[in-house]
């Protein structure tokens, strides 16, 4: 109990979202037929190249949100 | 046709910035010194990086030469399928982030410096720290020399084509592997880490100057999709299930590699971990900017008329080279180029490094338990610069392109220690018996597999044709591993069977 402002059902919350947020991107991956497609272009680049570069930039923002809750909501014991 | 090489410009600024990055690995012992006589002390830095080295370190540690040279060459002979690098590289992380800074904790509070300490200690069985060490050290040293592959092509475009050219790329390769040796030993990885971010500023600076100019300069990517226009999108019904379970296999493989747990174990404390490790599908939009010029040089004829002289097999590593001297002025060239070969070095210093660990605390100590921490690292030290020239020899005594097939068994071989590791973690509980069994069939049948595939000829491709389509080998071997690992453990611990007498394996830690 080295972080004891944080109650028992708040650090579940906070795992719980965390786990969400790390498996948006794996499920968005996932659904290749969503993605696998020549438009829109971004500067001549098919959308199947982009999209997924673009994902990229979300996974990082998420991950680092998921990490932030646990660093600091997420008590000692992780 | 006649090639006229990198220029004296380029070759000077290659020259000096080679110096600083010596400079940077010498120097990077008296970075927050310590006593490098203590493993844990030369091999992570004394465990004291915060987010931003860790974040340079572990990037430049994973994102290797062998990254950017390879995914391009895959992208400009197959098209879309190789950008299965891209998803790998986001997903590749969260698993990091469930498992690696668990493993900090244990190991800090345990001192365990490999992946195989704390599997030995946890299933209480050194046999299984050993094969595990073994499988580790086997996997890497492919990795390694395909690091140096790499670093090769970028001298090779260098230079004009011509009989002296390989004479003068062997001998400036061994000459740099003497330098990062001796650097190496020195400094540990306190040294590797400086010239890690050194290396990362110059990669970065020559990926996004490149992907803006040579689109503006060469009619951009409409021109290049223009040429070839089935790699705009992945041919669904052929590829789609090879695409998915090929990046869903990597992300699972990568984090199971000596030097990425290796990476992961210098960092501060679990949170700088867990950050930084979220971090870092950024350093990612490099390697999608670099799968891209896989494309892009399909606009450029000049590389591709350079590219000619190369037979259709080996030229795909010399894409990004070529694409970067045929584009580029020369001083530029040469700090592009430079990015990139010490992209390999990095790597290859902390992969027999790590090696070294495993070889040292999990084999050597396996049968002669009575070494000082002293002597350890010293055995850790020698065993580094035996491991880094072993896999420079490889690559002049291994063709190229069966390099690049050890390196796919590679990741098939690694991903078999998943359950001990990863599972590990979680259930400590698991029957050391069952692992054994799991890792011996998922090897067995992993090889066979690829064996089969190939039709028992050259090593291509990792898929097997299965169902509905192809399916990527590696992550069948797991599955089967994975079933037989917790079956056997579930009827072992029905059973009453335990894996030592003597109750004390690792509890889960509280505090650090």
């Amino acid at each position: 109990m080295a972080d004891n402002k944080v109650s028992d059902g708040k650090r579940v919350g906070v795992y719980v979202v965390s786990a969400i947020l790390l498996v948006i991107p794996f499920i968005a991956y996932l659904l290749l037929p969503t993605y696998d497609r020549v438009s829109p272009e971004l500067a001549g680049v098919s959308f199947f190249y982009w999209y997924q570069t673009l994902w990229l930039v979300i996974s990082a923002v998420m991950f680092g949100v998921a990490a932030y809750l646990i660093n600091h909501l997420g008590g000692e014991a992780s | 046709m006649t090639t006229s090489g990198l220029g004296l410009p380029g070759i000077v600024v290659f020259v000096a910035l080679f110096i600083v990055f010596a400079f940077l690995g010498f120097f990077g012992r008296r970075f927050r010194k310590g006593d490098e006589t203590i493993l844990s002390e030369w091999s992570l830095a004394g465990r004291k990086l915060g987010v931003f080295l860790t974040w340079f370190l572990i990037g430049a540690d994973l994102y290797t030469a062998y990254t950017f040279v390879a995914v391009p060459s895959g992208l400009f002979a197959k098209g879309a399928l190789f950008f299965f690098a891209v998803p790998y590289v986001a997903i590749t992380f969260a698993i990091a982030m469930v498992t690696m800074p668990k493993l900090w904790i244990v190991s800090r509070k345990k001192g365990y410096i490999t992946a195989s300490d704390f599997i030995q200690d946890t299933f209480s069985s050194k046999t299984l720290g050993l094969l595990i060490a073994l499988t580790g050290i086997v996997a890497e040293l492919p990795y390694v020399a395909l690091q140096i592959i790499g670093m090769k092509a970028v001298l090779t475009v260098m230079f004009p084509l011509g009989s002296g050219v390989s004479t003068i790329v062997t001998l400036a390769l061994v000459l740099s592997f003497v330098i990062l040796v001796i650097f190496t030993f020195m400094s540990g990885l306190r040294g590797v880490t400086l010239t890690a971010v050194f290396k990362d500023i110059i990669i970065f600076t020559s990926v996004i100057v490149i992907i803006i100019a040579v689109p503006l300069a060469y009619g951009g990517f409409q021109h290049a999709f223009s040429v070839k226009a089935a790699y705009q999108t992945l041919n669904q019904s052929t590829y789609g299930l090879g695409y998915t379970t090929l990046w869903i296999g990597s992300a699972m493989a990568l984090y199971l590699y000596p030097h990425a747990v290796n990476g992961s174990l210098s960092s501060k404390n679990e949170k700088n971990l867990r950050m930084s490790t979220a971090l870092l599908p950024i350093y990612g939009i490099g390697l999608a900017l670099l799968a891209l010029f896989g494309v892009l040089v399909y606009a450029v004829a000049p590389a591709m008329s350079y590219l000619s002289n190369f037979s259709a097999a080996s030229r795909g590593i010399y894409v990004v080279p070529a694409l970067i001297l045929y584009t580029m002025p020369s001083w530029f060239a040469g700090f592009a180029l430079l990015g990139i070969f010490i992209g390999g070095l990095v790597p290859a210093a902390i992969m027999s490094m790590a090696s070294a660990n495993l070889f040292t605390r999990n084999v050597v100590k396996v049968f002669k338990s009575n070494i000082s921490s002293k002597g350890e690292t010293l055995i850790a030290k020698w065993a580094t610069v035996v491991f880094v020239f072993i896999a420079l020899a490889f690559t002049f005594v291994v063709p190229e392109t069966y390099s690049i097939q050890l390196q796919l068994l590679g990741g098939v071989i690694i991903l078999q220690i998943l359950p001990s590791l990863f599972l590990g973690l979680y259930f400590p509980k698991l029957n050391k018996h069952s692992l054994i069994a799991g890792w011996a069939v998922g090897l067995a049948l992993g090889i066979a597999l690829e064996e089969v595939a190939n039709k028992f000829g050259v090593l291509t491709s990792s898929f097997y044709t299965f169902g509905p389509g192809l399916v990527y080998i590696g992550l069948l071997a797991v599955a089967v591993n994975i079933a037989i690992a917790v079956v056997g453990s579930l009827i072992a611990n029905a059973a009453g069977v335990k894996n030592s007498k003597v109750a004390a394996p690792a509890d889960p830690p509280t505090q650090n």
